[in-house]
């Protein structure tokens, strides 16, 4: 683990977008998935997907835009903000050489995950903007155009490509860093993928349940997805802490690690895998209980991911403690004589004393 | 392109005096503390910590004492810690606006203009160099004094070193600087002394380098940074991997089945009517939202 970066404070706005950016893409996907290889019953589910896949993407870009320091150039996510601007000082879009600088404006950088999940996003947002048109307006155009002709199909390979994408790109974000435990592993796409499956399938059951969508039996189906996304979940999740490895310790030694682990373990996994094998549908409240719980479990786990770090980075790494001036002597290095005291291991994050 | 230029900092020689400190703050217009109060950090006499927006210089004082009930041995070891400007900089590749830039002096340099605060960078860079800028709400750091490279000039800090610490030059020159140094200290019997970044192992090499009297982590280096890409690729397998379990889940689950074909109606009965299914609350498929 690297305990010597800086911490990039990343709380509130972005846990929101991770959560409802998987809740959304989560739901597109597998509505896509419904909607090619499910029976006709079953095709009332697709359109929640398609009615919330659009309203959350929206959501998704306020939290995106009101996290970063300047807000108001959130735009230079996609294009070139100095190039843009000479653009316009050379008359785009009314002359050829305000053209030609302007196609050379778009900011992609494919090796640069947010780079690409910002053209991802905008991707995911267009493609859930035409379904939600069309789930909202089925008969209109373009709902009718998009449901029997070619370009519908198009749209469906499109956003389920991008929507798999939104839904683990936030994890290989995380990854691609020097913060501790996110780098120190390359489980958290996939994980971030599993519990995008287990939220959204949560969140259209529970849709599905409080609104008397689709036919019971394609609601139990819906139903019968959940205890597998959940199992993937699970095991995908003992791959993330075991990847961890020794840093495994560091994390434990956080509120905020055992909120990580021990939250998603509870309430992500072992809850609502305990009320549907147990409780199933023989009380009223076992449908929505077991949504609710995937539902603050995912939510706990992406807070302890994104938080974790930062509280490591605040306590100094695990060693720090042996080496406090106060008699406790490092005892690291075999062999050494010369022990090294006070600062001379400890986190570069904001320091309060004397800042 | 220009050579590459950087430092080669022998901390050996470093006596902490903070001229470097001074002659940053001076030159790039930083303010001394925030709100004109300077607090003592109660860490030797490092009174700033650690980097931030307007410390992009550190000099670090680290005390070290024998394991002997008495301390019979101590050392003081000082180093003057900055950007690093590394040839494959993790900031440089992940920052998603472009603002970060490679010079033609091969250093790293953020264009402010550019930059929209999405803290990337200060996430990847393995250094703490990086901070948001309280004031402009930018990413801010060393910029390897370009403006005055561009006329010809050395960086404040290394003209301000009085001892030579901070050497400033042509990175293949101080290289061969730095091992010759290295090659005195271990004849003289310091076993510890190595070099750090002066090679490719460390981020493709450091523009900025160092020689140091103990292991890196006692610095506050780590030994090993990564390149943030590199781990985009197994990630992504592992992605596409659940993804496809994902899919198989639903397909499994949803997949179309065969319907039983209906059992025959026993005669004199009748399926019952629509009306009578919907007064059981049976559900038929509509969509009531």
């Amino acid at each position: 683990m690297n305990f010597w970066v800086a911490n990039p404070d990343w709380g509130f706005w972005i846990i929101a977008y991770f959560f409802l950016g998987g809740i959304a893409a989560g739901s597109y996907f597998i509505a896509v998935l419904i909607d090619w290889f499910g029976s006709e019953e079953d095709r009332a589910l697709t359109r929640i997907a398609y009615w919330i896949a659009f309203p959350l993407t929206i959501l998704c870009a306020i939290c995106l835009i009101v996290d970063l320091d300047r807000p108001e150039r959130f735009w230079h996510m996609l294009l070139k903000s100095e190039v843009f601007k000479e653009a316009l000082h050379e008359g785009f879009p009314f002359s050829a050489a305000g053209w030609r600088l302007a196609v050379q404006a778009p900011a992609f950088k494919y090796w640069s995950p947010m780079s690409v999940g910002s053209w991802g996003l905008g991707l995911f947002g267009l493609c859930t903007f035409a379904s939600f048109l069309s789930a909202v307006w089925p008969e209109r155009w373009p709902g009718r155009w998009l449901r029997y002709k070619w370009p519908g199909r198009v749209l469906h390979v499109v956003g389920c490509i991008s929507g798999f994408f939104i839904a683990s790109y936030t994890g290989a974000l995380l990854t691609a860093t020097n913060q501790p435990v996110w780098s120190d592993t390359t489980w958290l796409g996939a994980l971030f993928l599993a519990s995008a499956a287990s939220t959204s399938i949560a969140t259209l059951s529970l849709i599905a349940w409080w609104k008397n969508i689709g036919t019971p039996e394609a609601r139990e189906r819906l139903r019968g997805a959940e205890p597998l996304a959940l199992g993937l979940e699970l095991v995908v999740f003992g791959a993330f802490l075991a990847s961890l490895g020794d840093g495994l310790s560091a994390v434990l030694q956080t509120v905020r690690g055992n909120v990580l682990i021990f939250g998603t373990l509870i309430f992500a996994v072992l809850v609502p895998l305990l009320i549907h094998g147990r409780i199933g549908e023989r009380r009223p409240w076992g449908l929505p209980a077991t949504a609710v719980s995937v539902l603050i479990g995912g939510l706990i786990m992406r807070y302890g991911t994104v938080t974790t770090p930062g509280e490591i980075l605040r306590r100094g790494p695990s060693v720090a403690a042996s080496y406090a001036p106060e008699g406790h002597r490092h005892r690291g290095e075999s062999g050494a004589d010369i022990h090294n005291y006070g600062n001379t291991i400890r986190p570069r994050s904001k320091l309060p004393v004397n800042q | 392109m220009a050579e590459a230029r950087g430092f080669f900092t022998d901390t050996t020689i470093c006596i902490g005096c903070k001229a470097c400190q001074v002659a940053c703050h001076q030159w790039n217009d930083l303010p001394a503390g925030r709100m004109g109060l300077t607090v003592l950090s109660g860490k030797s006499y490092d009174n700033t910590g650690s980097f931030s927006d307007v410390n992009w210089r550190h000099v670090q004082f680290i005390e070290q004492f024998s394991d002997d009930p008495d301390r019979t041995q101590a050392a003081w070891l000082m180093m003057s810690d900055v950007c690093k400007h590394c040839v494959h900089a993790p900031c440089l590749e992940v920052c998603p606006t472009g603002a970060i830039v490679r010079t033609e002096f091969d250093t790293v340099y953020i264009q402010e203009p550019a930059c929209n605060g999405c803290r990337d960078c200060v996430s990847a860079c393995p250094f703490g160099v990086i901070h948001m800028s309280e004031r402009t709400h930018v990413a801010q750091k060393c910029t390897l004094c370009y403006d005055r490279l561009k006329i010809g000039m050395q960086p404040a800090c290394s003209q301000a070193c009085p001892t030579g610490s901070i050497k400033f030059g042509l990175i293949k020159q101080l290289r061969k600087d730095a091992r010759t140094r290295l090659a005195q200290l271990q004849q003289e019997g310091q076993t510890k002394a190595q070099l750090y970044g002066a090679d490719e192992q460390v981020l493709g090499g450091l523009n900025s380098f160092y020689l140091l009297l103990d292991k890196p982590e006692t610095y506050g280096l780590p030994s090993a940074p990564k390149v943030p890409s590199r781990s985009v690729r197994p990630s992504s397998f592992w992605s596409i991997f659940t993804g496809l379990l994902v899919a198989l889940g639903v397909l499994f689950q949803f997949r179309e089945r065969k319907k039983p074909s209906p059992a025959p109606v026993p005669a004199g009965d009748t399926p019952p009517r629509q009306p009578e299914a919907q007064a059981r609350g049976e559900n038929t498929g509509e969509v009531r939202p």
